[in-house]
């Protein structure tokens, strides 16, 4: 059969569009910090930012209070006061923060949320997730 | 311990941006329409014949049994270790090196060996090597015989045994379990192999499966005529031998990972999967998989109807269309998580046993760096990563329908193609966190 030499220069034309086109612009956009317009990464050291509180209170395994997905902002303050009707451990993944809970003594975790991601907050022994912070 | 999704981890991604899930969704559209009205109307991407041949050298090497043997023997001394410090090695996961290796550095990182080396799990696969010693001692295998029926079906299983592993059970991220799941995969696997003969692994190794999978998007590959060449990914993909079960393969992939960026959504986590709970999980993951099943057969089903080909056929000869698709969901879902959380095997290797003093590396005092890629490059990939699958899916169904009939008219694609353009934007919906 013939093919005319019009036709395979056009269909690859077609092909490097539509094989760029998308690259071009996924490479040509610079990285935004994903929500609305928060700031990447710098947390001001003289912290005007508002301080966030996040508190949570298990009784029985269960949590309530600020449950669920918490949002912050990047470069955010955090004090995170967990109350807990028994002796625990409470995790916060990824920033690595563990502080051991004495029963129903309300504990204050202070941090920075500078790593943008989201992460878990539980209680080891009692296996709950408390919250999920998101950052970013 | 409780862990993220897809087995281990300390973190999860944010959810993409609107812009750019928005971006992605109407690039998708438009690129799927100009593939159809713009793009060629005889096959042209090349098939099994295609490729610049190897030097014979080069092939001589690649194919040198002694090589093989030597690149198992590694692997499985590599697999032996890491089985023993999943047992013997420090019990809490983040000291563990076993999960680090088995969940992100295998698992995720045999996508870009596969990639960009080939099919690799099938040369170095250890349980090759141990089959082999264990085949002295049974010299027949009386199920050989029934090996090319069964096609990769249970690879497929096997996949799914695994991905249910990783993204369900509960007690995933433990070293002890990691250790259990190894031993148990490589008795039932060389129990099989002894029944089926050493072919098993092709078709039943749910590793070698994927590898392999994923390896006819890689630059190398097979003619025809024997040779190994370097050829255009497409081609290689294109001419994938259409097996009983490739299907189900890919339809496992891509909808356990649609389940893993499920749970990560504010409805799952807040709803049915709140508690955790081995039931939600496994139902979500099969409903998930049942979706994707009933869209991929429905699309391919009324392809072939519009096509008036048999459209039973119709579902394994356009499976190896939806790899990059599952390939693209792939790259989204792991990526972090190997830049990421995959720094912690290279921290834990220096002192696995987690005795006091060890630093072999010189990497134990290394930090994790959560922030070596800034949560905007991790979006950028994510929603390049799913269209660049969608381009190469559409491409792909768009040759496949050429070659199965050489007028086939570009209307005749559309039901498969919106099939297509529904995965990419439930991917990236799962993306955007709905």
């Amino acid at each position: 059969m013939t093919v005319r030499p019009a036709r395979p220069r056009r269909a690859l034309a077609a092909l490097l569009i539509a094989a760029v086109v998308p690259l071009a612009a996924c490479a040509g956009k610079p990285p935004t910090a994903a929500g609305s317009g928060s700031a990447s990464g710098s947390a001001p050291a003289g912290s005007a930012v508002a301080l966030k509180r996040i508190e949570v209170t298990v009784a029985h395994g269960t949590a309530s209070g600020d449950t669920g997905r918490v949002k912050v902002a990047t470069g955010t303050p955090v004090a995170l006061v967990v109350t807990s009707d028994t002796a625990d451990e409470v995790h916060v993944h990824g920033y690595d923060i563990e502080s051991e809970l004495t029963a129903g003594t309300p504990k204050t975790l202070h941090f920075t949320a500078d790593v943008p991601g989201v992460f878990e907050v539980e209680l080891h022994n009692a296996g709950v997730v408390l919250l999920r912070l998101q950052v970013g | 311990m409780s862990v993220l999704a897809h087995g281990i981890g300390t973190r999860t991604d944010l959810p993409i941006p609107i812009g750019l899930a928005l971006f992605g969704a109407g690039a998708a559209i438009l690129i799927t329409f100009s593939v159809l009205l713009l793009f060629w109307t005889t096959p042209r991407l090349g098939g099994a014949a295609s490729g610049v041949a190897l030097p014979a050298g080069v092939q001589r090497l690649a194919d040198a049994p002694a090589l093989r043997r030597v690149l198992q023997l590694l692997a499985l001394t590599a697999a032996v270790f890491v089985v023993v410090v999943a047992f013997a090695g420090p019990e809490d996961t983040p000291h563990n090196l076993a999960p680090w290796v088995f969940y992100v550095t295998f698992w995720v990182g045999l996508v870009p060996a596969s990639l960009l080396l080939g099919p690799v799990w099938r040369i170095v696969n250890p349980l090759r090597l141990v089959h082999r010693g264990l085949r002295l001692a049974v010299p027949r295998a009386p199920g050989a015989g029934r090996l090319p029926a069964l096609g990769s079906w249970p690879g497929a299983v096997a996949l799914f045994v695994f991905l249910w592993l990783e993204l369900v059970y509960p007690g995933r991220s433990e070293p002890v379990t990691v250790g259990v799941f190894l031993l148990g995969y490589a008795i039932v696997q060389l129990a099989l192999a002894l029944w089926f003969g050493e072919d098993w692994f092709a078709h039943g190794d749910g590793f070698e499966v994927y590898s392999s999978l994923i390896a006819r998007l890689s630059p190398w590959g097979r003619r025809d005529d024997g040779r190994l060449a370097v050829r255009s990914p497409l081609a290689g993909a294109i001419s994938t031998p259409k097996v009983a079960g490739l299907a189900a393969v890919v339809v496992v992939l891509l909808g356990s990972t649609a389940f893993d960026g499920l749970s990560r959504t504010v409805f799952w986590q807040s709803g049915p999967g709140g508690g955790n709970g081995v039931l939600a999980g496994t139902l979500g993951m099969l409903a998930m998989i049942a979706l994707v099943a009933a869209l991929y057969l429905t699309g391919t089903w009324l392809s072939g109807r519009l096509a008036g080909q048999p459209t039973r056929v119709q579902p394994e000869r356009y499976a190896a269309t939806v790899i990059p698709i599952a390939l693209g969901y792939t790259v989204a879902h792991y990526f972090s998580l190997f830049m990421l959380d995959g720094q912690t095997t290279w921290i834990l290797a220096s002192n696995p046993f987690g005795s006091s003093g060890v630093d072999l590396f010189g990497t134990y005092r290394n930090v994790l760096d959560l922030t070596a890629v800034s949560a905007g490059a991790i979006a950028l990939v994510q929603v390049c990563a799913i269209i660049v699958g969608h381009v190469l899916g559409v491409t792909l169904a768009h040759e496949r329908a050429l070659l199965s009939a050489r007028r086939a008219r570009a209307s005749d694609q559309l039901p498969l193609v919106i099939v297509m353009v529904l995965f990419t934007f439930g991917g990236l919906g799962l993306l955007f966190g709905f």
